[in-house]
C-alpha cells in the first residue's frame, strides 16, 4: 500500500520536472501569429493621413502618440509638435517600448514617408501590441499636404476645396511656431491703443 | 484490512487513466504552421540594413533571361493582375500568401535557391508581406523598390534607377521649409494688423457724434 503512493508520488514529482524543458518562449511570449500578423498587414486600417494627423494635432487629441522613427539627428533638426523620437533601431529597447502599448493612447508612427515607419509597424504588431498606426507619406506628404497645400484647380469638387482650407490653415497653425510670439506682442499692442481710445471717447462725452 | 485491498489493480488504472490524459493532451496539441525565426531584434537589423531589397536595374536582368533563378510574385489582386503585371509573374493575393499550396511552392523555391520577388503597386504595399516572409525563415524572399508602378512608368529604361524608386529619403530640409513659411506667416498678420487699426479711427468719430 505504501509503495503504490510513494510510486504516485514520485511520477507526478517526475512529469513536473518535465515542464522545465518547455521552451521558455511559449510561456512567456505575447508574440501574434504568422498568421495573424499576414491578415493585420494586409489591412489598410493602420494608416492615417496627414489631415487626420493635422487635426489631431490641433485639437489637442489627448490620445495621440507621435513616435518618430527617424534617427536622432534628424529629429533634433525638425519633428512634429509633441513628437517622441525612438529611430528604428532602439525600438526594442526598454526605452523605446515604454512608448508603446500605453493603455488608451493611439500611438502614429511616422519618419521621412512612410516605409521606416511601416517596418517599425509590422515589428511592434509581431509584439502583440495594438492601437498603432502609421502615417502615410510621411513627412514628405506632411510638407506637401499641410505646409505647402496645392490649390485644387476650379472644377475639383466642394470637399476638395474643403480641405485645401483645412490645410491652408492647419499649415499657418504649424508654421506659426515663431510668428505666434510675436503675433501677442502685437495684441498687446492694440489693447493699449484701445485704451486711449476710450479716454478720448469720454473726454468727448462730457 | 485496507481499502485498496479490495481492488489490487486500482494503482494500475489509476496510472494508466493518467498516461492516457497525457497522451492524449500530447496528441491533439496543435502544432504550429508557422514559427519565427528571427528574433525582433535581427527583425529590426535586418530592416535597417537595407537587406533584401530588390532594384529595378536587378529587374531588367531578371525579363531578358530566364533562367528560372527569380520568380516575381504579384501579391495585388486578380483584377489589378489582370489590368497589368510585369511579364513572367505569378498573381498570389497577399492573403492567401499562407495557404498550403502556396508554402508548398514557397518551400520548393526555397530548397532549389530560387530567389522570390515580391512587389505590389509601390514598395509600401508589399513591405509587410516580404517582412513576415522574412521572419518565418525564407531568406530568399525580396521586395521590389518601387512597385508595380514604376515598373509601369520605366519599362523601357529600367537600367538607370532613378531615385524616385527609392524610399525613405527626405525630399525637403524640413526645418528649412517649415521656417520659410512661417515668415509668410508674419507678413500676413502684420497686414491684418493694419487694417483693424483704420476700422478703430472710424468707431471714434461714431462716438463723438453721439454726443
Amino acid at each position: 500500500m505504501n509503495k503504490n503512493y510513494i510510486f504516485l508520488t514520485v511520477l507526478m514529482l517526475l512529469l513536473a520536472l518535465g515542464t522545465f524543458f518547455v521552451p521558455k518562449k511559449q510561456l512567456v511570449s505575447h508574440e501574434v501569429k504568422p498568421e495573424k500578423l499576414l491578415l493585420d498587414i494586409t489591412q489598410p486600417s493602420r494608416y492615417v493621413t496627414t489631415d487626420q494627423v493635422a487635426k489631431m494635432i490641433i485639437e489637442h487629441d489627448p490620445t495621440l502618440e507621435l513616435i518618430d522613427v527617424r534617427p536622432a539627428d534628424e529629429y533634433d533638426k525638425f519633428s512634429l509638435p509633441d513628437a517622441v523620437n525612438v529611430p528604428l533601431k532602439d525600438i526594442l529597447t526598454p526605452e523605446g517600448q515604454d512608448n508603446l502599448g500605453i493603455e488608451d493612447m493611439n500611438a502614429v508612427f511616422f519618419s521621412n514617408d512612410d516605409i521606416m515607419s511601416d517596418q517599425a509597424w509590422v515589428i511592434s504588431t509581431r509584439l502583440g501590441y495594438k492601437n498603432i498606426y502609421v502615417m502615410k507619406g510621411g513627412l514628405n506628404c506632411w510638407i506637401e499636404t499641410i505646409i505647402n497645400p496645392v490649390e485644387p484647380p476650379e472644377t475639383a469638387p466642394k470637399t476638395a476645396f474643403e480641405t485645401y482650407q483645412f490645410r491652408k490653415a492647419a499649415g499657418m497653425y504649424f508654421t506659426g511656431g515663431n510668428s505666434i510670439k510675436t503675433d501677442t506682442g502685437v495684441k498687446k499692442a492694440k489693447i493699449k491703443v484701445r485704451r486711449k481710445k476710450k479716454e478720448k471717447a469720454a473726454s468727448g462725452g462730457c | 484490512m485496507h481499502v485498496h485491498e479490495r481492488n489490487p489493480k486500482r494503482t494500475l488504472i489509476t496510472i494508466l487513466l493518467f498516461a492516457l490524459v497525457i497522451v492524449f493532451g500530447w496528441i491533439t496539441m496543435k502544432k504550429p504552421r508557422f514559427k519565427y525565426a528571427l528574433t525582433p531584434q535581427q527583425t529590426v537589423d535586418m530592416v535597417i540594413g537595407h537587406k533584401g531589397c530588390f532594384h529595378p536595374y536587378e529587374l531588367a536582368k531578371v525579363l531578358n533571361d530566364k533562367s528560372g533563378e527569380v520568380v516575381l510574385i504579384d501579391i495585388r489582386n486578380n483584377f489589378d493582375f489582370a489590368r497589368g503585371h510585369i511579364p513572367g509573374s505569378i498573381n498570389i493575393t497577399a492573403v492567401k500568401l499562407l495557404e498550403k499550396d502556396n508554402i508548398k511552392q514557397m518551400d520548393q523555391w526555397k530548397k532549389s535557391g530560387v530567389k522570390v520577388v515580391f512587389y505590389h503597386d509601390d514598395q509600401l504595399q508589399a513591405n509587410g508581406a516580404w517582412m513576415l516572409f522574412r521572419q518565418i525563415g525564407y531568406e530568399n524572399t525580396f521586395v521590389l523598390l518601387g512597385g508595380y508602378n514604376y515598373y509601369a512608368s520605366h519599362k523601357d529604361n529600367l537600367q538607370k534607377t532613378e531615385k524616385t524608386c527609392l524610399k525613405g529619403i527626405a525630399k525637403y530640409d524640413f526645418a528649412e521649409v517649415a521656417k520659410k513659411s512661417g515668415t509668410v506667416a508674419n507678413e500676413t498678420s502684420t497686414k491684418t494688423t493694419k487694417k483693424v487699426k483704420v476700422r478703430r479711427k472710424k468707431k471714434e468719430k461714431a462716438a463723438s457724434g453721439g454726443c
